[in-house]
């Protein structure tokens, strides 16, 4: 009993259903260049970038499907496109098992720009295609830019939502 | 809890779940509509507070940054509001008459159907929605595909139906299409096409052609005399005032009606005729465009949406691409209306 309330599930519920929130009420109402930058998709890559690709993509699953389910587009979309940024993001532990914040940022910032222009493609699929303009040409870039800023902010945040201390290094003894 | 799953198996799970729930939720599925409806309800009060904590913060901020733009817009809408007031007197006189000759003809007017008053509390989240939350619901009898409007014309339609809350589709939305016919008069159309010897190819709904001449002269004189005096002048004042000298022309009206689709919350609105001569004949840019009516549409007829910005030759394609500024500024919805007006199930789809 005590593991499941340790567990991941049990943290990225509250903490997904409170950067929801916050995505809806302030960054949604506030527009930068009439893009509105996503909170929720800055969280998820700074998951995946301090836990992993695999954490990241269920990270970004969960957190997706809360964001399907308090909007209108198809159940699913979210989930599939930040489990994917997510996963993208994870991608530096292939890297350096314990990356800088630098490092992180790019990383962030490859996660965020998988999962915001994957948004749109899976509308292709499901017959709304009317997203894919050139748009997207200043859409991604300026959300890639602010997860990238908010990552190093998030990724304590991130790290305790999937449950994973961070590593300490000890020097070997000579 | 991930170990034991490599990361392509993770990734294969992610990908088929999504597509496995995009495929029941466009299906239309009972349980995932229901639990929108019980996380749109959980996610209330957490928006509230969260408002509760950002809302003065953000107030605060705009109180400091936007103070001086804030008192010269005022300004500017007060300006405006006394130019409207004269307006408005006008525009009532109009819509009274209006609803007389259609009680008159008997005919149905989206003046009959009852609007509901609503609250805007919330944007969509993303970049790839293109809606707005209100805060009527099933309680107030809201249901989906009902037409909402504000104080200028069509903003869109409810798509998604919660007891406390409803979803709106902007009309600026790809996904959003609905028949619309353009009102323009044979006056406007000769205007811009003297040369032109061929009628136009809509369909002639009013053939009242009358001519009524108003004109109200009142002359005032005013003569101050008295027996000329050596040396005295004698002033003569006359005031002609004209008060009025309109003349009402009722010209036939065409209207042309296509299918008008949206393109984006930064493009402008799309419409396409189901006639290709109609775009070539009838339509001129500043012409009127509201909601054609009819079973199949989800809309009643008659309500404004906005006015045609462009009318643009495709190559090698006889028919017209038609651009339209919507009459609503749907970057600011604060109060919007929900007509009750219950469209044709087979309309609304999914």
């Amino acid at each position: 009993m005590r593991t499941v309330l340790a567990g991941p599930l049990t943290r990225l519920l509250p903490v997904g259903l409170l950067a929801l929130s916050v995505q809806r009420v302030v960054f949604a109402q506030h527009p930068l260049n009439d893009v509105k930058l996503q909170f929720v998709l800055a969280l998820v890559v700074a998951a995946g970038v301090t836990c992993g690709a695999d954490r990241g993509a269920v990270a970004g699953f969960t957190l997706g499907l809360l964001y399907d389910l308090s909007g209108s587009t198809p159940l699913g979309t979210m989930a599939l496109a930040y489990g994917l940024g997510g996963m993208a993001a994870g991608y530096v532990h292939a890297f350096t098992p314990d990356p800088q914040w630098w490092l992180a940022s790019i990383f962030a910032v490859i996660g965020a720009a998988v999962g915001e222009a994957t948004i749109p493609l899976v509308g292709v699929f499901t017959g709304e295609s009317g997203w894919i303009t050139t748009d997207l040409l200043v859409i991604v870039p300026i959300v890639a830019g602010a997860a990238g800023l908010l990552c190093p902010l998030l990724m304590p945040l991130g790290r305790w939502m999937m449950g994973v201390k961070r590593k300490k290094w000890k020097a070997m003894a000579e | 809890m991930f170990s034991s799953l490599s990361r392509r198996r993770v990734l294969a799970l992610v990908v088929i779940t999504c597509l496995l729930l995009i495929t029941l939720d466009k299906r239309g599925n009972p349980i995932i509509d229901r639990a929108r409806s019980v996380f749109a309800t959980l996610l209330s009060p957490l928006d509230t507070s969260t408002r509760a904590i950002a809302l003065p913060i953000e107030r605060a901020w705009y109180g400091i940054s936007n103070y001086d733009d804030l008192e010269r817009e005022n300004q500017a809408l007060r300006d405006q509001l006394q130019t409207l007031r004269g307006t408005d007197v006008e525009a009532r006189a109009a819509i009274l008459e209006y609803r007389e000759l259609l009680r008159v003809n008997q005919l149905s007017s989206t003046y009959t159907i009852e609007p509901l008053a609503a609250k805007v509390v919330g944007g969509a989240p993303s970049n790839f929605q293109n809606t707005v939350e209100i805060d009527v619901g099933s309680n107030k009898g809201v249901r989906v595909g009902m037409p909402v409007t504000d104080g200028a014309g069509l903003i869109g339609r409810i798509t998604s139906v919660s007891p406390e809350h409803s979803i709106v589709l902007l009309i600026t939305a790809p996904e959003y299409a609905i028949l619309a016919q353009v009102l323009s008069t044979d006056e406007q159309i000769a205007a811009e096409q003297p040369t032109s010897s061929t009628s136009p190819s809509g369909i002639p709904v009013s053939d009242l052609t009358s001519s009524t001449s108003t004109s109200t002269t009142s002359t005032t004189s005013t003569t101050v005399a008295g027996e000329a005096q050596p040396g005295s002048s004698t002033t003569t004042s006359s005031t002609t005032s004209v008060v009025a000298n309109t003349t009402t022309t009722l010209l036939e009206v065409v209207r042309e009606t296509g299918v008008m689709e949206g393109q984006g919350p930064t493009r402008p609105l799309l419409l396409r005729f189901t006639d290709s001569v109609s775009s070539v004949t009838g339509v001129r840019v500043g012409a009127f465009v509201e909601t054609a009516g009819g079973n199949n549409s989800l809309a009643p007829a008659g309500i404004p949406i906005g006015r045609i910005t462009a009318v643009r030759q495709q190559s090698g394609n006889s028919s017209a691409i038609v651009e339209i500024t919507p009459n609503a500024n749907l970057s600011r919805l604060f109060f919007v209306n929900v007509v009750l007006y219950v469209p044709n199930p087979d309309a609304v789809g999914k």
